[in-house]
Parts: C-alpha cells; structure tokens; sequence
C-alpha cells in the first residue's frame, strides 16, 4: 500500500482508505499563438565602387603577411622590439645593428650576473683577480725552521742576554731534529701538544712534553729567565739533542 | 702542571682544589661527558652562560643540576614551554590594596644560578626577555633597574632544532652564550658502565648526597684570578686571526664577533687555570674555538645542504693560521 501510494500523487490515504484526489487546474498553460512578420526585409550591401577605391589606396595595403613569411623568428622579434621600442620612428640600419649587439651583450652579462649571484660567487674575483680577503692588519710570519741556522742565532741571543728568544730557539731546533729524523710531521699550524702526540717512542715523548713545558712557560707565559735557569733549561735541550742522534 | 724553574705568579691551589672536587662528585653520578664537564667548570670560572645541547635522554639536566649544586648559591628552574611569557621570568608588577601601590614580583630570573630546561621550546618573544639580564645582568621594568647579583650564570639545555616542538633561537641570543657544548652519546663501555649504576641503585642516594663545595663569594673570587691570568700578545694575535678568517671564510655568511673573540680569550684563560697554569697557550685557544664559535657562525646555504658541520668548519679555519712560536 505504501509502495503504491509513493509512486502515484493522484491517491491519498484518509481513515486507512485510498481515495482518488483532484489536480490543481491553476498550472495549466495556455496554447502558444504564432504569428508571422510580414513587413519588407532592406538587404544593404557593400558598394563596390566605395570598396575598390580603398583597395586602391596604398595606405590600406598591408604587406605583414608577406613580410612575415620570409622573415625568421629571430629577425621577426628584432622587428617587434624596434617597434615596441622606437616605436613609429623611423630607425637607421647602422644604429639598428649597433643598438642590437648591445642589447644582445647587455642581457647576457645581466644573466651571467643572476647566474653567479645565484651561485653565490664574488665577481670582484672574477673581474679584478681579487681575493674576497681583506687585508690583514697583521704580518704574517714566514719563518722556516729548515732555513734558519740555529747554532749561529742561538749563539746571538745567548751573547746578548736575551734568554727568552735563545730558548724558543732551541724549542725549534729540537722541532726540526724530530721533522728531520721522520718523527714528526712539520707543519706551522699544528700546536705542540699535536706533535707530543705524534712520538710514538715513550722516553722521546717523556722528553719532549718536558722540554715543551719549559718553552710553554718562557715562551708564552711571559716568565723572565735568568743565565742561571736557561744554563738548567739549556741542558735539558742539549740532553734531547743527543738523544735523537 | 708544576715547572722545577719557575714559580707560578697567582696562586691556583683553591681553584685547582675546587676542580678537583668538582669532577671527583660528579664523577660519582655522570659517565664519561669528561670534556662537557670541563668546560662546565671553565664557563662558571669565565663568568659565561652555556648553552647544552643534546638528544633527549643524555644528562644534559642532570650534569647542569649536579653542578649547581655544587655551588652554594641561590639556585632556579626554569622549565620553558611554548606558552611560557617574558614575564614569567622577570616577575610582574602586582597591586597591593593594603598599601595602595604597585609591588615588583621577582621572576625566577632572580637567582644565582639559573638553570633554564628545554630553552628552545619558546618562542622569539620570550627568548628575547632574557636579552639585557643576560648581558647586562640586569633588568629594567616599569622603569626600574633591578640590578642580578653576582655570580649570575644561566645554563640552559636544549635539543637539536630538528626535534619536534623546537625553534631557533635568535642570533643575538645565542651570541650571549659563552660556550655551547655538544653532549654525544656514550661509549659502549660508558653505557655498560650506567646501565651497572642503575642496576646497583647507586646513582639515586649518590644524587642526594651532593653537597655544596663552593659558595658564591668563592666562585666570585676565583673568577677574579681568572681575569688576572697572563696572556701574551701573540695569543691575542693569534685569536684575532682565528676570527678574522671566519669573517673571511667562503664556508661562512656569520663570522665571530668581537663578543667571540672576548670568549675565547676569557674561556681560554679559565680552561688554562683548570690546568694548573697562569698563562694561556695556543692550545688552550684551540680547545675552546669550536664551543665559542659553533653556535655564532652561520654557515652558507651550499654548506648546509652538503652536510658540513660548524665544528668542520671551525676546524678548517684553525688549520689555516699558523701557532705563534
């Protein structure tokens, strides 16, 4: 019952009896009437003579389809950005070719720019062979411990009392005995604790950490030495020269 | 380190003692992490902030809590969240009635060593209240200058920036640490050795046992022999060359600043005293460049996507100056 009542508007259950209900008649549409248009249709038409005169006229004659099939694209866009650019004006060939070669080399510095800047590198090194370093406001030391003549120089300090520079002199000495014996790897950047790890042999290490120790003092704690102390200190030196030999 | 031709011109026997005792108590509790826990000692002597960081689960807390209770001093804690605001730490400025008037409540800023947990789970803006106190040590609210006592020493831990929850901490911030030190994972025979304490219950009765071996006015004291340790000028020379490349480096966009170059030079003279000497060495300088500058540098994009490290470059940059000698 209740499927049939789903399916069917014109029924209506009223005290469990289906009964048939009436349409509403106010939806009904009215027939259409079709009327004809009988008034005269005016056909306009071009006049001829209007259309060959303009043909005729050299200002309405447009050659840009030819033009554009025997150009290339590349001089079509030359074309277009001398246009876009100049505009109506009436450019020379020679300033035309001038101007197209700056331009060209104008854009491919601009992107051989964005590409470096995009890498991140300096063009100042590019350009001018410059180093992207500032200049240091200090002296770098060059000193080479194979260059110096340590019997000669030790000898100097020793005679003019000054201690301190006789006993960083030793210190090198004994640093280039252990480079020369193949016991270290000179380098100027490595500190000394670096090349006390680098002895495997015990008592040459015991020795040299003790010779280190004196030259660490003298050297950068600013002690002040005495003949008496760099006689004891100078021993130690000669001690660790023999000891290499 | 004691030399049979010459006599050291400060006296470092209460300082030598005081870090012997140190690092015997927290030895008793912490595994390994020698080289952290030595530059822990350094930081509080240079009168610096330290910044640990670390994965979860690596002591960074326990060994920063262990050393503060070491030192006698005014200790707090600050657990940093998300939410956490500016004035959470400073303090706030709370209504009496009785008295009518506006009254200063002090932050748990207010202490002598501070202890701040997770610090990169805040955000910029609260980072950034903890900016004049940790220069200046002091503070200034509603116009008033409330000025930290001494010795004031912030440490903080944190986990990588990759971890869940983190951000960045602002340029500027980390620059006001002293030292940021990387704690690594344990050995095996370390973990072995943990796993051993754990099993033997020794580590809780052991933690509670810590007394204080220093108190305030001693850490003040020996932070004053540490600013009066010898330093010879092509020491500083040679620093000064160390930062300058960094300010050079093709690996770098953020060199050191001067602020790094004081660093090193204070760190140094407080490592060279935890050695037993008054004077610093260039190896001295070395050993802390990498926790002075690892956290100051900023490395170019390129570096960073190659993986490279700060302390690589740090590393590279050092090899590059030649030792005063």
């Amino acid at each position: 019952m209740l499927l049939c009542l789903a399916f069917n508007p014109g029924m209506a259950k009223v005290g469990g009896k289906v009964i048939p209900v009436k349409t509403d008649s106010v939806t009904k549409k009215k027939p259409a009437i079709v009327r004809t248009d009988s008034s005269k249709v005016n056909i306009r038409r071009f006049n001829e003579n209007a259309l060959d005169k303009y043909r005729a006229d050299k200002e309405y004659q447009y050659n840009d389809k030819n033009i554009g099939n025997e150009l290339s694209f590349w001089d079509r866009f030359w074309n277009w950005f001398w246009r876009s650019l100049f505009g109506s004006l009436s450019v020379n060939p020679g300033l035309g070719t001038f101007l197209k070669y700056f331009f060209l080399i104008l854009a491919v510095g601009a992107l051989i720019y964005f590409v470096m800047k995009l890498l991140g590198m300096d063009m100042g090194n590019l350009l001018l062979g410059n180093s992207r370093k500032t200049p240091l406001a200090y002296t770098e030391s060059a000193e080479n411990i194979h260059e110096i003549n340590f019997d000669e120089e030790i000898e100097k300090a020793i005679s003019n009392h000054n201690y301190r520079l006789a006993v960083r002199l030793l210190y090198l000495r004994s640093l280039k005995q252990l480079s020369d014996n193949g016991l270290i790897q000179w380098q100027p950047e490595k500190t000394n604790s670096a090349y006390v790890y680098e002895l495997n042999n015990p008592s040459v290490r015991q020795s040299f950490v003790s010779l280190t120790r004196q030259f660490e003092y003298v050297w950068y704690g600013g002690f002040n030495i005495d003949g008496a102390a760099f006689g004891n200190i100078n021993q130690l030196f000669q001690n660790f020269k023999k000891q290499l030999l | 380190m004691e030399n049979e031709f010459f006599e050291q011109r400060t006296d470092l026997t209460k300082l030598s003692t005081a870090v012997e005792q140190i690092k015997a108590t927290l030895a008793t509790i912490i595994v390994g992490q020698h080289d952290s826990i030595d530059l822990l000692i350094a930081g509080i002597l240079a009168d610096g902030h330290i910044l640990i960081e670390g994965v979860p689960g690596v002591a960074k807390t326990l060994t920063a809590k262990l050393i503060a209770k070491t030192i006698d001093a005014r200790y707090s804690r600050i657990q940093f969240t998300p939410d956490l605001m500016p004035s959470d730490i400073l303090g706030t400025s709370v209504f009496n009635p009785k008295t009518t008037e506006f009254e200063f409540k002090q932050g748990p800023i207010f202490g002598n060593i501070i202890l701040i947990d997770e610090i990169n789970r805040a955000p910029a803006k609260t980072q950034s209240a903890l900016f004049e106190v940790m220069e200046e040590r002091q503070l200034t609210i509603d116009g008033h200058r409330y000025k930290m006592d001494e010795p004031f020493t912030v440490f903080a831990t944190q986990n990588p920036v990759e971890q869940e929850g983190t951000y960045r901490l602002p340029e500027a911030q980390l620059d006001r640490f002293l030292f940021k030190i990387e704690v690594k994972y344990p050995t095996l025979e370390e973990e072995i050795e943990i796993l051993t304490r754990q099993h033997q219950q020794k580590t809780t009765d052991q933690l509670n046992q810590v007394q204080p071996l220093l108190t305030a006015a001693d850490i003040n004291e020996l932070r004053q022999q540490v600013r009066a340790l010898h330093v010879e000028d092509k020491i500083l020379e040679f620093t000064a060359k160390i930062i300058h490349e960094t300010r050079n480096s093709k690996s770098l966009q953020l060199g050191g600043s001067p602020r790094a170059s004081l660093a090193i030079v204070n760190g140094a003279k407080a490592l060279a005293a935890t050695r037993g000497r008054d004077f610093v060495t260039p190896d001295d300088i070395i050993y802390v460049a990498a926790p002075v500058l690892r956290h100051r540098i900023m490395l170019t994009p390129d570096k960073e996507m190659e993986g490279v490290t700060p302390d690589e470059v740090i590393t590279q940059v050092i090899q590059k100056i030649e030792v005063p000698r």
